[in-house]
């Protein structure tokens, strides 16, 4: 064949392949920025870009918050789960647990949390449909899971609790629509969706995210839907809110009752408990000594505070490593109230429930061999106590005694109860690092069963709080140290919960442990282990060489003087007695120095003579040169350095870098010198390095704008928040800085109302709000306030009002007011329609900008959309000015030319003479003034006038009477009520009587009567015949009398001409003509309008037939609604809707 | 000696009545003070004292103090600080200093801005003069960000014995002071001074000048001493003289000295002595002096819920007692370390706290 090489392929060039590869091409060119494309065609227009640019960067940003939180262990985010009765709330919240945790929860109660990634582990909470719960739930909700149902629509709770989260600092909201599946046309089921998302979209914001779930499958929402939504959960970024960046808050998942039993038996249940609550910190630090409020509760006292092991730990590397494949080792929740997690924490002890399948009945369930293992020691008939006792253990072989167990030995780790899987079986490896609380060495073996919960337990094991565990399972404990034995016998005859208290323990940490904290953590963190003897000795020799200021100020009872003059304590002992209140009965009073005479209170500070003296020495002037710009710098010490930079940087510090400069005083001194020499040299020559950079490379990027320049000190100030008390231990810096949000703690209360234990219902929320030292005191609050549009009703002064504010929901007796021209504040009696105004009611104080909603009735059978009023409080104070008008009213009885007496007005002297001067005016508008008063009628006076007045005048004096505010405050306390949702308030006097079945007193004196006005009667003028004579002619009474006579034209016949004849019957028939015409249009007119009727009537009768329809569809609705309602009060849980 | 039971706090004995007064009020706990001078030849409340209750009835609303028949206990019950023009005569017995200060810890939380007029002795031997409080008390509300409109007048000086003198001082009110970080004490830069004279020979002044920069002018050269002669009417009844001077540092830290005339002293011996004052003042060191540990403790407890810091010498007595009626009041204790370790003979303390993030609930809105 010939070697002719082969026809080149030649790619068409039309026709459907080659478009087909263009389009290919083009698609590929897409993919890059095409600059070109993009560019602006003219000056003019690449100028507007520009701006159109820039404007839109602005729009991003947003003010700069602090964000109190801290990242490293953030609290649980609270997703609240909102809707009303029946639209599947909890069905969500267990296919979310079970999203997470892998685990069915049966039923729901309280809080329950779980861990849901590395960073984040959330709270969730179901709201009932109570007025009060979504006030508390709107109020720390991080994210509103808010529920609708798809096939009825929105319902006014849904409302109502938008407005209440508006008013209260907006969280994020996400909707969810449910029961999409039983719309069964699929064109409505799109129309549906289209119009709730359009009214969603207007209530939250554009573009708000709204979920659909389909039908319900075991119980539970499909998994694809769930896990949707629980990835957008997930990555959710919060804002903080203004008020809660500036109080500390908590979500109690858990409330115990600590009063005596024999206390509470005595008194019938009736006396005043000791209660702890438990949860995360969250919002601002929490501090002792401060008041904390509970809505529906009241104001409380925190007795104590105490830091406990976190329940829900996050992962950390720690845990990573020991976790196992078995998914059921990582899943952990956490959940007291429903009694699912089956591990309770408390100050001294450790609960396990053991709920479902993981009892002994239960022979069928297939059992680990953990599982079996642990029913085996249930089964141990004696203690190991007495095991002990029983066996005959030798230590030597010559020792003639068996081995006893007596008082406390060493703890022996038992991590031996840990088991692997089961069905219902709960996570509870986190209580086995308990035990080792004491303190004593304990060192980390590392325990393959152990998983994410142990880890956490390290950090806390210092603290005394957790002193002691004890196991509970069923009714066989398991002592974790022999200490504990002792007291597990008592429980075991008591055969139910027992809680060790231990009041000896002092809640503020003595500064012992403060500066000795060293020690302290050596034990704890076993690194450290390698220099602790030299440690100790540095923190000795330190405290030789220095005052311990904090030691001497705060927990020693020397004077100042004293503490000055380098005394030590004078005993130990007295030191604890710092707090203590009444024991100083038998204390011996400190000698004042009496005689050392009138010490003034005087600021300067004098120097004395001879320090004075010295200075007049001229070595000892040279020896400061140091300390002048111009004098000698000093070479060595971290000071020194300190200084040039100073001088370098021209009073420009980098405040981190002076931190570094001053350690704290308990580290071992060569070491730490020679690293903090280190530091500050690499931290001087980062600066360097920085400022060489600023210079050369970019001058540009030292320029930071007003934005950023805010972010960065707002970081640079929390860094430094967190680097200040990091070397001090968490006893003390709880004192210090109060509970970090995050830390999971205990608050005591005591003299708590008993009803909040009796009527406890874990369906309604417990929170504890932290209160501002100003928040504690009670005022007069100015607020500015608004009538909501939808409220149907006017608001007026003087009829209680229910406000939710802050953290407190209360009810009080609001004056609404407006400003009257900057001159005076007036009363109003109702609010205006669609304005603001200023409302004044006594109440706590918040602070100004707290934003507040209101309420005239919180019961949930009122019909009608219940805020009531929502606003923001502008004013705090002790004294209100508000006035109203008033008008004060007389009559003139005697009258001169412009001067008057009038009498009525006042009824004494005295009265006249403080309104001397005072304006007054007359119904028709004459102006006058009030002048003296008359001795004779008591309480007239004399006035003078513009003009004359005339004696049927009134004279009123327009006058301003200042009113006040009732002091009245009443809390909505519901959550001591049995029936929670049936508070009642203060009543109005209508309905106290239409209860009561009052009629209404009636006045005589304000009935109406008929007014009976005489007619006026006006006689004739009748002027004599003479005087008529006498009168000039212009003045003469001009009475014409009626003619009498016939005229001129009524006297003559008329006769026509016959061509006037016949136009004028012509005329006459063309009247006629026009007569009858218009009588037949008429008729013709009628005729028309009846038809008209008649069809009228007919589209009628077609319209009502439907509008019969319609109310038919409303009509079965309700019915749907209301036997839904009546399932869901038969029994949550149980009933589910067919699907 | 401070029990505290619920919103009440107790404390006995007449010492730091004026900071625990301001205590209360700021944080709206009531105080109550017993033994006030018990044991006293002359039982009771001074004048002066007394005069202090009831100009702080005036700047606040609702403050309900009720004094025993004896005198020697007192029930504080605060109100609410409000501000707004004022006029107050301070008897003879204390110069206008001791009125001052604590209004200067108030003020900026009140719901008005504060114009007060204050008519007495405008220097003496006990407090703080005038000048120091214009030139060195206020410069340290600017630390917390209390600046705009911050003024004090002088309008009449006042010697003492007669007074005769009066001042105005003017106060912005601010929502929440910033958080202190004052760690460099730096180098002193300048020295600043005021030298005055009433009702005597206007040399004086001058000849307090000389001797003054006689020590002075070997350390810098930035040394400015003004000599401020008051005359006929603002010159007031009695005859005096003093000299206050004031060191500035590179970041702004301030130390202050003062000495006033005496019966029989030269001028050129007051001079002298207001000097050395101050470079005792100065060797001392620190960010804050000695008489102004107090102010700067109290704005840095007042601050947001933040760390602040500030670096100072050895706490005086009353810094002393007055940290610990601030942790009876505001619960907030201080860390007080050394601020160099590693430095032997360095005494100076850093004190750090943790803010009460006090936001000043009286102002209004709108």
């Amino acid at each position: 064949m010939d070697e002719r090489p082969h026809k080149p392929h030649r790619p068409s060039q039309s026709g459907a392949k080659a478009e087909k590869k263009d389009k290919g091409k083009g698609k590929e060119k897409q993919h890059g920025f095409n600059e070109k494309a993009f560019a602006p065609k003219s000056g003019r227009r690449a100028d507007r870009q520009g701006r159109r640019n820039v404007e839109r960067d602005q729009t991003r940003l947003h003010v700069p918050l602090v964000n109190r939180t801290p990242d490293s262990e953030p609290p649980p985010v609270i997703i609240a789960i909102v809707g009303p009765p029946g639209v599947g709330k909890t069905t969500l919240l267990k296919s979310l647990v079970r999203r997470y945790t892998k685990q069915t929860l049966n039923e729901v109660k309280g809080p329950v949390t779980v861990v849901s990634g590395k960073k984040r582990r959330l709270t969730f909470i179901e709201c009932n449909n109570d007025l009060n719960s979504m006030i508390d739930i709107g109020k720390i909700a991080d994210l509103v899971l808010l529920m609708i149902d798809g096939s009825f629509g929105f319902e006014m709770e849904t409302f109502e609790f938008l407005n209440v989260l508006q008013s209260h600092g907006f969280p994020k909201v996400i909707g969810i629509l449910t029961h999409l599946d039983l719309i069964k046309k699929a064109a409505t089921l799109k129309d549906t969706k289209k119009a709730l998302k359009k009214r969603f979209w207007t209530e939250i914001y554009q573009g708000a995210k709204l979920f659909y779930l389909s039908g319900v499958l075991n119980g539970r929402y499909p998994d694809t839907e769930i896990m949707n939504l629980s990835r957008f959960v997930s990555v959710m970024k919060f804002r903080p809110l203004v008020f809660r960046n500036a109080h500390p808050y908590l979500l109690a998942d858990r409330i115990e009752d600590l009063t005596p039993r024999e206390q509470v038996r005595q008194s019938k249940g009736k006396c005043d408990r000791n209660v702890t609550v438990y949860g995360y910190v969250r919002g601002t630090n929490l501090r002792l000594g401060t008041k904390v409020h509970i809505p529906g509760v009241g104001d409380l006292d925190m007795k104590s505070v105490t830091i406990l092991g976190d329940p829900c730990p996050l992962p950390d590397a720690d845990s990573e490593k020991r976790r196992k494949l078995s998914e059921k080792k990582k899943l952990l929740i956490h959940a007291p109230m429903s009694d699912i997690g089956g591990v309770m924490y408390d100050k001294d002890a450790v609960w396990i429930n053991v709920p479902g399948s993981f009892t002994r009945g239960n022979a069928d369930v297939p059992q680990g061999e953990g599982e079996q293992m642990v029913m085996d020691l249930q089964d141990a008939g004696a203690t190991l106590e007495d095991g002990v006792a029983q066996s005959h253990i030798r230590l030597f072989g010559s020792s003639s005694k068996h081995l006893t167990v007596e008082a406390p030995a060493d703890n022996d780790e038992s991590d031996g109860y840990e088991d692997e899987s089961g069905d219902e079986e709960e996570d509870e490896s986190g209580i086995d690092s308990d035990d080792g609380s004491e303190g004593e060495d304990e060192d980390n073996v590392p325990d393959p069963h152990s998983t994410g919960r142990s880890s956490r337990r390290d950090v806390r094991r210092t603290l005394p709080t957790a002193s002691t565990s004890k196991i509970q399972r069923a009714d066989v404990e398991y002592a974790e140290s022999d200490s504990d034995l002792g007291d597990e016998d008592e429980d075991e005859e008591m055969g139910k919960r027992f809680r060790m208290e231990d009041g000896d323990r002092l809640d503020i940490p003595s500064d012992d442990d403060m500066m000795d904290e060293g020690e302290d953590e050596d034990e704890a963190a076993p690194k450290w282990k390698a220099n602790l003897a030299a440690k100790a000795q540095a923190a000795s020799s330190s405290s030789r060489r220095r005052k311990d200021w904090m030691k001497l100020i705060y927990s020693s009872e020397l004077t100042p003087e004293e503490v000055l003059a380098g005394k030590e304590e004078r005993s130990a002992d007295v030191e604890g007695e710092d707090g203590d209140d009444d024991d100083d009965f038998f204390r011996l009073q400190p000698a004042t120095n009496k005689n050392e005479d009138e010490e003034v209170d005087s600021s300067k500070e004098m120097w004395k003579e001879e320090d004075l003296k010295k200075w007049e020495d001229d070595e000892v002037l040279d020896s400061i040169r140091g300390l002048f710009i111009t004098g000698p710098a000093v070479q060595d010490g971290g000071e020194a350095e300190g200084y040039e930079d100073a001088e370098e940087a021209g009073g420009d510090f980098e405040d981190l870098e002076a931190g570094d400069d001053a350690p704290a005083p308990s580290a071992s001194e060569p070491m730490k010198a020679e690293s903090s020499r280190a530091a500050a040299l690499a931290a001087k020559k980062e600066e360097l390095k920085r400022k060489f950079d600023e210079q050369y490379d970019d001058p540009e990027s030292s320029k930071v704008d007003f934005y950023t320049e805010k972010k960065d000190e707002i970081s640079r100030q929390l860094q430094l928040n967190i680097e200040e008390f990091r070397d001090v231990s968490a006893e003390s810096r709880a004192l210090v800085e109060g509970f970090r949000p995050g830390t999971y703690v205990r608050i005591e209360f005591v003299d708590v109302p008993c009803e909040m234990i009796e009527h406890f219902d874990p369906a309604y929320p417990i929170i504890v709000g932290g209160l501002l030292p100003a928040e504690e005191r009670f005022g007069y609050v100015q607020v500015r306030i608004k009538r909501h549009r939808w409220y149907v009703k006017t608001l007026k002064t003087n009829d209680p009002l229910i406000f939710s504010l802050g953290w407190r929901r209360f009810q009080s007796v609001p004056i609404y007011s407006l400003d009257d021209h900057s001159i005076r504040m007036r009363m109003l009696k109702y609010t205006p329609e669609h304005m603001h105004c200023y409302a004044t009611f006594y109440g706590p104080v918040s602070l100004p900008n707290t934003g507040f909603c209101a309420f005239n009735s919180l019961s949930a059978d009122t019909p009608g959309f219940r805020v009531s009023a929502t606003g923001v409080v502008l004013d705090i104070d002790r004294s209100v000015k508000i006035v109203k008008k008033i008008k004060l009213t007389g009559v003139p009885y005697k009258i001169f030319k412009n001067t008057a007496f009038v009498r009525d007005m006042f009824s004494t002297a005295l009265e006249v003479a403080k309104f001397e001067g005072a304006n007054i005016r007359t119904v028709s508008g004459i102006r006058g003034q009030v002048k003296k008063g008359l001795s004779k009628p008591d309480g007239a006076f004399r006035a003078t006038f513009e003009d004359k007045v005339l004696k049927s005048d009134i004279i009123f004096l327009r006058a301003w009477y200042s009113i006040q505010p009732r002091k009245f405050y009443n809390p909505v306390t519901s959550l001591l009520l049995s029936d929670k949702s049936q508070w009642a308030g203060m009543r109005l006097t209508g309905q106290v009587r239409r209860e009561e079945g009052i009629k209404t007193p009636l006045n005589v004196n304000s009935t109406y009567k008929r007014i009976e006005r005489p007619e006026r009667r006006f006689n004739p003028l009748i002027i004599p015949k003479k005087l008529q004579a006498a009168l000039p002619y212009a003045s003469k009474p001009r009475i014409m009398k009626p003619q009498r006579q016939q005229t001129y034209m009524q006297k003559r016949a008329v006769v026509m001409e016959p061509e006037e004849r016949k136009a004028v019957a012509l005329l006459q028939q063309i009247r006629a003509l026009r007569k009858d015409q218009v009588v037949r249009r008429r008729e013709k007119k009628s005729e028309k309008k009846m038809e008209h009727l008649k069809k009228v009537e007919k589209d009628e009768e077609k319209k009502n037939e439907k509008v019969k329809e319609r109310k038919k569809e409303v009509m079965r609705a309700t019915g749907r609604k209301s036997k839904r309602e009546a399932e869901a009060e038969e029994g949550r849980g149980s009933k589910r809707r067919k699907t | 000696m401070a029990q505290t039971t619920t919103g009440l706090v107790q404390f006995s004995g007449h010492q730091h009545l004026r900071l625990r007064l301001v205590l209360s009020l700021l944080s709206g706990k009531a105080v109550r003070i017993d033994k006030i001078r018990s044991e006293d030849k002359n039982p009771g409340l001074r004048d002066f004292e007394i005069s202090l209750l009831r100009l702080l009835e005036k700047v606040t609303n609702g403050t309900v103090i009720e004094i025993s028949v004896t005198g020697t206990a007192v029930l504080l019950k605060p109100g609410i600080i409000s501000g707004g023009p004022l006029t107050h005569d301070c008897p003879l017995s204390r110069s206008i200093g001791y009125f001052l200060e604590p209004i200067i810890m108030l003020a900026p939380f009140a719901k008005k801005p504060l114009q007060l007029t204050l008519r007495g002795i405008t220097t003496d031997d006990h407090d703080l003069s005038v000048d120091i409080f214009r030139t060195v008390t206020l410069p340290h509300l600017q630390l917390f960000g209390i600046s705009d409109g911050l003024e004090l007048r002088i309008k009449k000086r006042g010697a003492p014995p007669a007074g005769g003198g009066e001042v105005q001082f003017l106060c912005p009110i601010v929502k929440q002071v910033k958080t202190l970080n004052f760690v460099e004490p730096g180098k002193i830069k300048r020295i600043r001074g005021i030298a005055h004279a009433v009702r005597v020979n206007p040399q004086f002044s001058n000849r307090m000048i000389e001797a003054s920069r006689s020590v002075l002018n070997r350390y810098i050269p930035d040394i400015y001493l003004y000599s401020d002669v008051y005359k006929g009417e603002e010159s007031g009844k009695s005859p005096g003289y003093a000299l206050s001077l004031l060191a500035e540092s590179t970041t702004s830290a301030l130390h202050c000295s003062e000495a006033i005339s005496q019966p029989g002293v030269a001028p050129e011996d007051v001079a002298l002595q207001a000097t050395r004052a101050l470079l005792a003042e100065i060797d001392k060191g620190g960010c804050v002096d000695r008489q102004h540990q107090t102010l700067v403790l109290l704005m840095m407890v007042l601050g947001s819920e933040d760390v602040g810091r500030c670096r100072m010498g050895e706490p005086t007595p009353r810094t002393i007692q007055f940290l610990r009626d601030v942790r009876s009041f505001f619960g907030t204790s201080f860390k007080i370390v050394a601020a160099d370790p590693l430095e032997k003979e360095c005494s100076h303390l850093l004190y750090s706290c943790y803010g009460t993030g006090y936001i000043n609930s009286n102002r209004t809105l709108a």
